[in-house]
């Protein structure tokens, strides 16, 4: 490789201005081939960068289950807390006119015992209408004994 | 998406991310806390992951991003970054004088700016096209192109300077 050529592409390289292409060519050029010394102050710089693009993670890197859990969890208490309110609504609309067996023998006692005081009361105040009668004999005694 | 294929599609930049990471914040250990930390956003938001056209710019960019909000959250806790990147075992001793060059190269690096370190790393080191670069930092190409022929020209006086010191 001529080194006037290099020491154009090298100018070019100093201005932001070469290709990837070129640049490669000075990797090639400063890292495999024999320098010419007057050249051989740019070498650490090439040869820095190809030890840079060596350099490797060593550590392994590891992802949690935690964010898939997450959206799992999520979704659950979703599904729960509907649960919750559609039974709790559904409760209420269908459970308001059920009566138990005992509920229902006891509203129908209720109810006949019911009629059964209305039935004494009515006759215990038919009994009261009689009643008058007793005050009407006690006005007339009165005018006849004064 | 499934973890294999979450991994699938993330490991192939896994290490640009490193070797960017550690551009920016030099040390190793908080390099590799950054890919992790970024790996974990990414996974967190992997239903988006497919919708960008480009998983492995668009973690580019949020890795920059998190190390550069790491920077000045250090600075603004005045905690300087303790690394630990240089191991006392002879062997890699002798290693880091056979390649002096290349240690050099990597101290000036470490002084210029930030942007024109990123610059700088993504071109000369992972060799993106101006215009990747330019969407990875939200920018414009000559933008780019003046901070990495000022980064590298800052490179080469330093190197150049050290060299010469080097040989008088």
């Amino acid at each position: 490789m001529e080194s006037v050529k290099i020491k154009q592409v090298l100018e070019a390289y100093f201005e932001g201005e070469t290709t990837l292409a070129e640049e490669k060519l000075l990797e090639n050029y400063f890292n495999n081939e024999k320098i010419s010394d007057d050249l051989l102050q740019y070498q650490p710089l090439f040869a820095g960068l190809k030890a840079a693009k060596a350099e490797r993670s060593t550590r392994a890197f590891h992802l949690p289950e935690a964010s898939k859990q997450k959206t799992i969890k999520t979704w659950w208490y979703g599904v729960a807390a509907m649960l919750v309110v559609a039974f709790g609504v559904g409760s209420f609309f269908f459970s308001q006119p059920e009566y138990s067996q005992e509920e229902k023998e006891a509203l129908a006692a209720f109810e006949k015992s019911k009629q059964a005081m209305l039935l004494l009361s009515e006759n215990l105040n038919k009994g009261t209408e009689q009643l008058t009668f007793v005050s009407q004999f006690e006005k007339t005694k009165d005018k006849i004994f004064e | 998406m499934e973890k294999t294929e979450f991994i699938a599609l993330v490991i192939p930049f896994k290490d640009k991310l490193y070797r960017l990471a550690k551009r920016i914040l030099i040390s190793k250990d908080e390099a590799e806390d950054a890919v992790q930390e970024v790996f974990m956003k990414l996974w967190n938001g992997k239903q988006n992951i497919e919708n960008y056209n480009n998983p492995e710019a668009f973690a580019i960019t949020m890795t920059k991003n998190y190390c550069l909000d790491r920077l000045k959250s250090k600075q603004a806790s005045n905690l300087k970054i303790v690394h630990s990147n240089y191991q006392t075992s002879e062997n890699i001793e002798k290693k880091i004088e056979a390649n002096d060059g290349v240690e050099m190269v990597f101290k000036i690096m470490e002084t210029l700016p930030e942007q024109q370190r990123i610059v700088l790393q993504l071109r000369d080191v992972e060799q993106f096209e101006f215009s990747e670069i330019a969407q990875m930092l939200d920018s414009n190409e000559t933008a780019i192109r003046v901070a990495l022929s000022r980064a590298r020209k800052t490179v080469r006086d330093a190197m150049i300077k050290n060299y010469n010191y080097g040989i008088g």
